[in-house]
Parts: C-alpha cells; sequence; structure tokens
C-alpha cells in the first residue's frame, strides 16, 4: 500500500497528465464526428446567443449589400414567373397536390456561425427539424453551392462547408458535361479542386462548373465556380483548380434545398446495385 | 499569493477573450492561424506545482475549444505543452537557477531566455495542434509550413505583449 502511495506520489504529473489528455482525447475521437455530441451541443446552446448577437450586428453593416441581391434575386424570379403564368389559356389546368410535380422544397435561412481557417469548416444556420430541415439537405447562398446539412436540432442545424477536408461532390463542367468529383484542398477558401476529368476532354480557362443531380442532394445546374488553372495531375486525369462564386467569407443568407424525391430515388437504386 | 492569484486569472480571461473575438477571426491566406493564448502557459510563476500548470493548461484549452467548436484538439495540445513546461525550464535553465519568487518573464530574465522558451513551448503546442486538426501524415511537409508560419506569428505576438508588460 505504502508502495503504491509513493508510487502516486512520485509520479503525480504524469499521471495528472495522462488522464487529463486521455479525457480530451475522448473528447476529440467522439466529438469530432461532425460536432455532433451532447457537450459541445449543450455549450453551443450557450454560446451561441452571444454569436447571434455577433452575427445581428454584422448583418446590421452589411444590409445594403443584401439588398442589391435580394433585389437581383426577385428580378430573376419575377422573370421566371413572367414567362411560367399565362393569363387566360386553357393549357395550364389547375391541380389540388400543389406539391404534385414539385420536386425540390426551398427554405431561406440565416448563418450564425461560419468559418473558413480551419481545415475542417462547418457552417451553422438558424432553422432546424422544427422548420423541416433534414439532414442532406444542400446548402445554396441563393445561386451557388455553399454546403450539406449533416445534422440537425429543434431550431439549429450544422451543415458541412464546401471548405471541409471531408466535403465531396458530383461537379461537372457546363460546356462538355463531364463530370468529375469536387474536393477542397485546405488551403485558400477562394479555390478548390476538380478531380477526374479526362484528359482527351477540351478545357479551358474560365468554364463554368455546376452540379449534377447524382448525388441526389443537389439539384442540377447549380453554380460552383469557374475553372482558373489546368492542370495534368500525372495519371490521365486533369488537376482543375476552380475559384469558387460563393465568397465563403460573407455568407450570411442561405437557401436550403430539400429534394423532395430522395428517397424515392435511392431506394430505387439501392435495389439495383 | 490572492494578489497573484487573481492577476493571473484576469490575464487567462482577457487571453481567452482575445483569442475567441479577435483572433480566431484572422484568416491569412490559410497558412497563419495565431493562437496567443498559449502564453497563459509560459508566464505562471515558477514555482507553481506543475500538476496546478496541467490543470490550467486542459481547462484553458477545454475553453477555447468549447468557444471555437473543435472538441478536444486545443485541450490535448495544450495540456502537452504544460507538460512539457518543467522539462524546458530544466534544460534553458540560467546559469545560478531561477528565482524562486519570480515570473518566467521577459523583464525577468532577458529577451534571448525568453525567445527560446517561448520559441520551444509555442513549436510544442503548434505541432500538436495542426497534426490533431488534420489528423493525417499525407500533406506532411504542408502541415510543417503552416506549423513554422503559425508559429511566427504567435511568437511575434507573444513577444509584443511581453515588451508592453516589461515597459509598464
Amino acid at each position: 500500500m505504502r508502495n503504491l502511495l509513493n508510487f502516486l506520489l512520485k509520479y503525480n504529473n504524469i499521471i495528472v497528465f495522462l488522464i487529463l489528455e486521455g479525457i480530451a482525447f475522448y473528447w476529440l475521437t467522439n466529438g469530432n464526428i461532425y460536432h455532433n455530441s451532447r457537450i459541445v451541443k449543450t455549450v453551443h446552446g450557450i454560446t451561441r446567443g452571444l454569436e447571434q448577437r455577433i452575427t445581428n450586428a454584422k448583418n446590421y453593416l452589411s444590409l445594403r449589400e443584401v439588398n442589391l441581391k435580394l433585389a437581383e434575386e426577385n428580378s430573376a424570379l419575377l422573370n421566371r414567373v413572367e414567362k411560367l403564368s399565362r393569363p387566360g389559356s386553357s393549357y395550364f389546368e389547375p391541380v389540388n397536390d400543389t406539391t404534385a410535380g414539385q420536386q425540390y422544397q426551398f427554405t431561406s435561412a440565416r448563418v450564425i456561425n461560419n468559418s473558413v481557417n480551419k481545415q475542417k469548416n462547418f457552417i451553422t444556420i438558424n432553422k432546424g427539424s422544427f422548420q423541416g430541415i433534414k439532414p442532406d439537405m444542400a446548402l445554396t447562398d441563393g445561386k451557388n453551392v455553399v454546403g450539406m446539412v449533416v445534422g440537425c436540432s429543434g431550431n439549429f442545424s450544422v451543415a458541412i462547408s464546401l471548405l471541409n477536408l471531408d466535403f465531396r461532390l458530383s461537379a461537372r463542367l457546363k460546356s462538355s458535361g463531364y463530370f468529375g468529383s469536387l474536393t477542397w484542398d485546405g488551403r485558400n477558401p477562394r479555390y478548390a479542386v476538380l478531380n477526374e476529368i479526362p484528359q482527351h476532354i477540351q478545357v479551358s480557362q474560365g468554364d463554368t462548373v455546376e452540379t449534377t443531380a447524382f448525388s441526389a442532394v443537389f439539384p442540377e445546374g447549380i453554380g460552383i465556380g469557374r475553372v482558373n488553372e489546368i492542370r495534368n495531375s500525372g495519371s490521365d486525369f486533369y488537376r482543375i483548380t476552380v475559384e469558387l462564386f460563393t465568397d465563403f467569407r460573407q455568407v450570411q443568407h442561405v437557401n436550403v434545398i430539400g429534394n423532395l424525391k430522395r428517397e424515392e430515388q435511392l431506394e430505387l437504386e439501392l435495389q439495383y446495385q | 499569493m490572492i494578489n497573484t492569484i487573481l492577476k493571473y486569472g484576469l490575464i487567462t480571461v482577457v487571453l481567452i477573450l482575445l483569442q475567441i473575438l479577435v483572433l480566431n477571426n484572422i484568416q491569412f491566406s490559410g497558412y497563419v492561424n495565431p493562437y496567443v493564448y498559449i502564453i497563459i502557459i509560459l508566464l505562471l510563476p515558477w514555482l507553481t506545482p506543475s500538476w496546478i500548470v496541467l490543470i490550467v493548461a486542459f481547462f484553458t484549452g477545454l475553453l477555447i475549444d468549447l468557444a471555437a467548436g473543435s472538441p478536444g484538439m486545443h485541450a490535448s495540445a495544450t495540456l502537452l505543452a504544460g507538460f512539457a513546461r518543467p522539462f524546458v525550464l530544466r534544460l534553458i535553465a540560467p546559469r545560478d537557477g531561477y528565482d524562486p519568487g519570480s515570473s518566467l518573464s521577459m523583464a525577468s530574465y532577458g529577451f534571448r531566455w525568453f525567445l527560446i522558451y517561448a520559441s520551444a513551448i509555442v513549436l510544442i503546442h503548434h505541432t500538436t495542434l495542426f497534426f490533431i486538426e488534420v489528423f493525417r501524415f499525407a500533406d506532411f511537409f504542408r502541415t510543417i509550413l503552416r506549423i513554422l508560419l503559425s508559429s511566427i506569428f504567435t511568437l511575434a505576438f507573444i513577444l509584443l505583449i511581453e515588451y508592453y508588460r516589461k515597459g509598464r
């Protein structure tokens, strides 16, 4: 017994160190799966009040830009409505089930926490499962890709940002239609990398890169960025640097896009794979 | 005694707030993220028992983690820095030893000593932190570059703070 006590006294440093480091690592491995651990959630609840206040102030300062953007989007939508509705024509019958032909459902939300300077960035938005947000919904800033929802609480959701080493997205070149996979390399929040485009394709600087509908998360044709630099990666594929349309440092309002037919599609695909 | 504890408590709170509210928002080409809060571990008086250093280190890291939403990363890195502190101090002890009552600052032991001391601890902390953050050895040299650049910026901040304290 005395030997044990002596031992403990002699090595008390190392023991305290190991215990605390153990706790830290336990937390690291458990909590890091998309930051969903309970502790983080509870404490986020507390810090969120502060964050929300800071965000409010920031939002106020950039109202002008936001207004401009909204006005732009408004006019684009108005144009579309104009094209679709033909008053007095009998081509269109009223339909009672309003979601009959609808595949995507849009919800707007505000960003209340965001980062661009880590290797794995996440975005918190102020809507959650009570507002109909579910995991695997897409996040855009109105026109361009921002991220994908990975977890929801009642009133908040956490989305994995495009600026995250774990984020993968099926993307294609608008000009030729060839698709590859888009990732972020962790270097610069303005640029991402498009891989798996074979080298016999003609790619030129400035080509638009957009989403495909393959993942059943993003609708087809959402903008991602512009081809900035084309390099041969040694194999038969290009390594294309894409300059992102979205400025992640000032994303404030996002559109959450849910695919109403996603489950149907995945279920069918599962039967044959 | 109480006075010293109060003083260090105040410094700790100010530094943590500085880290959370200002420095965590700095984005500088993706390579530079200064983590100045490590100075809390540097400045604890020489007489502090090492288990207290460890506990202070752990909770400082914990607070930064909670604010940054990065579970465990800062806690484990800061803890390792706190654990390494006595060894570093022993390695670079001045010729006539440490003065028991003194604080480990630039004012007490001079610029050269403090620079070596701070660089060692900051490098240990940043190396652990950045490797835990990426959690893979791919991109090894890029991580090293990030560690070096961030360490330089952190050191610059720490030296600034020390000069300010010395000047007063």
